[in-house]
């Protein structure tokens, strides 16, 4: 992916939930507002976990 | 690049999360203000802990049990850990080594049962010996090794990291099913019973991405790969669907489950088997059972007698099913 976009505009492009995931920019926990660049290093971590209970 | 704006509530400093639920931003301090909040409310509403305790923490090297432990003890509580090898190859080997790496960190107390050296069985195994789904003879094992450590042990308590996504998905499927009994005992806090050591689980109040973020913002380095037999469970299902209910209609998921603890919980009070008295003790182990023998005790028989079966093919039974 190319071009500037927000942390919540890549989740959504991914057509991911935002329940169920964060967004690490340059090693740093991002909000979904915040900006992402060509430049930058960006996780995207899912959240979900669990097997037995 | 910085953010565009978002600002903690509380400082009005740089935010790192939203919390759709509390209609709010938080800074990484304040987010752990509100999560240590809210393990303190939860801790305090049910009467889970006291400081006097020796509390064990079952630790499987993931998130939510390794931020538990972190919270406990950053309170003042007196907590060991308790790690139970899985015998689920690479994967095993890999959440056993962040626990060890937490624990040592920290200077803490960790305690290792291991399934095969200890019970002469792993996951793989019991899962096609006792042709349970691989999570229902994972679940049946840990419960049974951890109650029986924590009273080994002496414990007074045993702390379990379950979430509030874990504990909204388990009152989906139970729902679902109309199961009472299982809803009649889907409580936060089980009593210390006969043979049982009393169980809690403090973080209930907080959701998952709440607690990946409580580990990321505290350095806590967990293992973010999920269990490779878990993939596709009716657990990640019913989570997953509602997290698209809590995506339309954020705090959903929390008003299901919390509200379920408020109102439905006091009117299924006595309705489930152990209350009724339609337990027995387990003529192998005493443990308490609807039947003769308990089924951790046929889990044990099943599979120490069954040949060792290898993660793949578990892995491979799952996948044919998936694509089928």
């Amino acid at each position: 992916m190319q071009g500037t976009r927000s942390v919540n505009r890549l989740l959504d492009d991914l057509d991911l939930n935002r329940e169920s995931h964060l967004v690490i920019r340059n090693g740093t926990l991002v909000p979904g507002d915040a900006l992402l660049a060509d430049a930058d290093e960006i996780e995207v971590r899912p959240v979900i976990s669990g097997g037995s209970h | 690049m910085t953010a565009v704006g978002s600002k903690c509530k509380v400082c009005k400093g740089p935010a790192v999360i939203g919390l759709r639920r509390h209609h709010a931003h938080f800074c990484a301090e304040h987010l752990q203000q509100l999560c240590r909040r809210q393990v303190a409310k939860a801790i305090e509403d049910f009467d889970m802990l006291s400081f006097d305790d020796r509390i064990l923490v079952a630790v499987s090297g993931g998130k939510d049990s390794l931020a538990v432990w972190d919270m406990l003890i950053e309170a003042g509580y007196q907590a060991d850990g308790l790690y139970v090898g899985l015998g689920i190859g690479e994967y095993s080997d890999s959440s056993g080594g962040y626990v060890r790496r937490f624990a040592d960190e920290r200077g803490l107390n960790l305690q290792t049962v291991d399934l095969r050296d200890d019970y002469g069985f792993d996951i793989p195994t019991a899962s096609k010996a006792t042709k349970r789904v691989p999570c229902s003879a994972c679940g049946l094992s840990k419960r049974r090794v951890f109650d029986k450590a924590a009273l080994d042990g002496g414990y007074d308590v045993l702390v379990t990291g379950h979430n509030l996504d874990d504990e909204a998905a388990v009152l989906y499927g139970n729902t679902l099913r109309w199961d009472i009994d299982y809803l009649a005992r889907q409580l936060p806090v089980l009593p210390a019973t006969n043979g049982f050591p009393k169980k809690v689980k403090p973080l209930v109040r907080l959701t998952e991405r709440e607690m990946a973020a409580w580990c990321l913002v505290r350095g806590i380095d967990y293992i973010v790969e999920e269990c490779p037999i878990a993939a596709g469970n009716k657990h990640l299902v019913y989570k997953h669907s509602l997290n698209v209910i809590d995506e339309s209609s954020p705090g959903a998921k929390a008003a299901f489950y919390l509200g379920f603890l408020d109102r439905m919980a006091p009117i299924l009070e006595g309705r489930s088997a152990a209350a009724i008295g339609q337990l027995q003790d387990c003529e192998r182990c005493g443990s308490p059972t609807t039947s003769t023998v308990c089924a951790f005790c046929m889990l044990i028989e099943r599979s120490s007698e069954h040949d060792p079966v290898p993660v793949d093919m578990v892995l491979s039974k799952r996948a044919r099913k998936e694509f089928s």
